[in-house]
């Protein structure tokens, strides 16, 4: 056998493959452990064979960047093994995510707990941003939680890098109800901004509990976010107008931030308000929004472990072993008693009545 | 502080943390070491193929030492911008595909890969993971006597081999970030300095034929190819950049920071050229008769070990069909599912 053959059998013989727990676009994706310690994984299995094109565009991104990056906010590449015309990345084990947790209507969230969330948000952007590399698809669903309460950026599978500055890229990316207004208008050369804007949606989710700005098409998007946030004036974002693809969707007043979210501090809405601004080169960076006095200000950011988490879904599964730490004890946030609820990271469906669901862009003609 | 200088600080940090910085960073000492015993470990093993096949007909064979596998290497590391004019990469393919390349000869013979169909893997590979991706069938259309079966077979050996570390951190961008950097430099005329780069450029092709990236950071092959280009402009950037007054003396020979440039200058002085084609030349025809008889198609050492394969996968599937059996007597109706966990098999046809 191969040095090269060789290495790959004996990094794959570390793994064991459980049962599927979930099912992405382009992967299937299994519980697993790594045999030496029984310390639960999860290993994303990406077709290769079915792809004329070879290694695909989405995996190879995936691997790329998250070989680069360790942090504690960034979901941690393990290892990568192939079997047969398989590529197989083996994760760190995230029990859950945060589009699950936003709606688990058992769970009450404290202001404490949104900034802990977002201060982990920012942490793992800025060092993605510091490593040169846009994540272009933040969502709930895309921010996994560990069982400590850890926050982590995942799914690079839309990533790439910046290095070089002025290069065109395509505008069909991140998700559309998280998707920042110069992209709708077709803008093909942005930058660490975008998931600026991502946050700022993610952010204001947290508190509404739904969806922020759930337009129903790319058109009513742009209108369901100046509705939201009024039209920009040229001052305020100069020379938007001349973008590629701008349309006019009529005027809106501004209405204050404060009057959709009242409970929310001075602190707290000058920031999202720093991360909702309409001209991408005056929006807050992830570096700054780090010093914003919002995460300095009382109270501070809940402990992780401290944080609210849906209850463990049902073990249905013969080889299902409690991992300890599933329970809320002690001084949490008020948890009420929750029937045993199926998590599903993938759908946002009936609980929010019935809203459109955000697809996932073809991206593939870049 | 400016954005370009503040790019090349944050760089450096960023850079540690690189696979490049981690796995691929080698003295010139243990490439030759390296490149070395790999090549005794595989002349080993493929004469053992060759006896295998047909007793003592490896006696006669004269395989290829570790630098004649080198040159050969070489060769097809100069292959390679040729292709990528005629397909109009981008300068960030083209050296993505030759650290590949060199890469992976750091973990593979050529005589069991010929660099050819590897070369054409790296640079497909390239075009991926660089974001400009392009179709298989027009990528293999528009370069002769080659199929997409050339590309697919190789590639995921190619990712393997370099540990599916894609992300190549190049010198052409370090020496961008320095003509930005220089722009800020008192008295300098803007005409001087795009000529310095342009001749920088060059230079930094020339690094691309040799070890340089397997033992210097792009910066500073950068620094060492803008200052043979142009020593007056490479030195009055690196005097602003020290902490002293500008009208501090002139940097010395002995200034640390042209020391470690000299041994990069002196590589790609010496050896950024193509090999002689007459010396490949000769190489290549005993590879022919060198390479690995496990590698080529028919061969009888080829058809045992496909044997070997198959026997190894039959008997996978009878110890699998079994527990099925057994876990169907016990009563058990989803025994078809026991059996495909665990450590026991990694088949995984159950949701082809
Ligand atoms: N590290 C992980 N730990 C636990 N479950 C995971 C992990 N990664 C993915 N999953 C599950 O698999 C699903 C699909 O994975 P994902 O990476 O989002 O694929 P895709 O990129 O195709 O959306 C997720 O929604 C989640 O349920
Ligand atoms: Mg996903």
């Amino acid at each position: 056998m191969d040095a090269v053959e060789k290495a790959n059998a004996d990094r794959q013989k570390r793994w064991a493959k459980d049962q599927k727990i979930g099912e992405g676009t382009y992967a299937v994706v299994y519980r697993g452990r790594e045999v030496a310690t029984g310390r639960k994984v999860a290993i994303k299995k990406i077709k290769v064979g079915q792809f004329k094109d070879g290694l695909d565009m989405s995996a190879i991104r995936e691997v790329k960047y998250l070989r680069e990056m360790k942090h504690q906010n960034v979901i941690e590449l393990l290892d990568v093994f192939s079997s047969k015309t398989n590529l197989n990345l083996v994760l760190e084990f995230l029990d859950t995510d945060l589009e699950a947790v936003i709606k688990d209507r058992s769970l009450v969230f404290l202001p404490a707990d949104i900034k802990a969330w977002i201060a982990m948000t920012f942490r793992g952007l800025e060092f993605c941003h510091r490593n040169w590399i846009l994540h272009r698809d933040l969502k709930p669903n895309n921010l996994l939680i560990s069982a400590n309460g850890q926050l982590k950026l995942a799914d690079f599978g839309l990533a790439r890098d910046f290095a070089d500055p002025g290069y065109k890229m395509t505008c069909q990316v991140i998700t559309r109800w998280y998707r920042p207004v110069e992209l709708l208008f077709g803008c093909r050369y942005y930058s660490t901004a975008v998931d600026i804007w991502s946050v700022g949606c993610i952010f204001a989710e947290l508190m509404l509990r739904i969806p922020y700005l759930p337009g129903e098409s790319d058109l009513d998007q742009i209108k369901t976010t100046f509705r939201a946030l009024g039209t920009p004036t040229d001052e305020e974002w100069p020379g938007y107008t001349k973008l590629p693809d701008y349309v006019s969707v009529g005027q809106f007043p501004k209405t204050p931030l404060r009057d959709l979210f009242t409970a929310a501090t001075p602190e707290c809405l000058n920031l999202l308000s720093k991360c909702l601004i309409y001209d991408p080169k005056k929006r807050i960076s992830a570096k700054d929004a780090l010093y914003h006095p919002y995460f300095s200000a009382m109270p501070y950011p809940s402990h992780p472990s401290k944080l609210p988490k849906p209850a463990k879904k049902e073990s249905n599964r013969p080889l299902e072993e409690v991992d300890g730490n599933v329970e809320f004890d002690g001084p949490g946030p008020a948890v009420r008693a929750n029937p045993p609820n199926k998590l599903k990271r993938k759908l946002s469906d009936s609980e929010l009545g019935g809203r459109p669901i955000a697809r996932k862009l073809d991206f593939t003609a870049m | 502080m400016d954005q370009a200088s503040n790019h090349s600080i944050s760089r450096t940090t960023v850079y540690e943390g690189s696979t490049q910085y981690r796995h691929w960073r080698f003295s010139p000492e243990q490439l030759a070491e390296t490149r070395a015993s790999l090549n005794t470990a595989a002349v080993a093993a493929i004469r053992e193929a060759f006896e295998a096949d047909s007793p003592g007909s490896s006696s006669q064979v004269s395989f290829l030492n570790a630098d004649e596998e080198n040159l050969l290497v070489k060769l097809y590391i100069g292959k390679v911008p040729q292709l990528c004019g005629h397909l109009h990469f981008a300068e960030e393919v083209e050296a993505t595909a030759i650290t590949y390349l060199k890469r992976f000869y750091l973990k593979n013979t050529v005589m069991d890969w010929h660099p050819k169909n590897v070369m054409l893997t790296a640079l497909f590979l390239a075009t991926k993971t660089t974001n400009n991706p392009i179709s298989l069938e027009l990528y293999t259309s528009r370069i002769p006597k080659t199929a997409p079966s050339d590309v697919l077979d190789l590639e995921f050996l190619v990712a393997q081999s370099l540990g599916f570390d894609l992300a190549a951190w190049h010198a052409h961008r370090a020496l961008w970030g320095l003509w930005l950097d220089m722009q800020n430099l008192p008295d300098v005329l803007i005409d001087d300095l795009r000529k310095a780069y342009d001749d920088g450029i060059a230079h930094v092709r020339a690094s691309r034929l040799t070890d340089a990236e397997l033992i210097y950071t792009p910066s500073q092959i950068a620094l060492a190819c803008f200052d043979l280009a142009s020593p007056h402009l490479a030195r009055a950037w690196i005097r602003s950049k020290q902490t002293s007054p500008p009208a501090s003396p002139p940097v010395s020979e002995e200034d640390p920071m042209l020391a470690i440039l000299k041994p990069i200058q002196i590589m790609i002085t010496n050896q950024g050229q193509l090999p002689e084609v007459e010396s490949v030349r000769e190489v290549d025809r005993r590879l022919k008769l060198c390479k690995n008889p496990e590698k080529v198609v028919g061969s009888n050492a080829y058809n045992k070990r496909l044997e070997e394969k198959q026997r190894k996968a039959d008997e996978k599937r009878k110890r699998k069909a079994e527990l099925v059996r057994k876990a169907m007597a016990a009563g058990d109706p989803f025994g078809s599912e026991l059996a495909e966990k665990g450590d026991l098999d990694d088949d995984d046809d159950d949701d082809d």
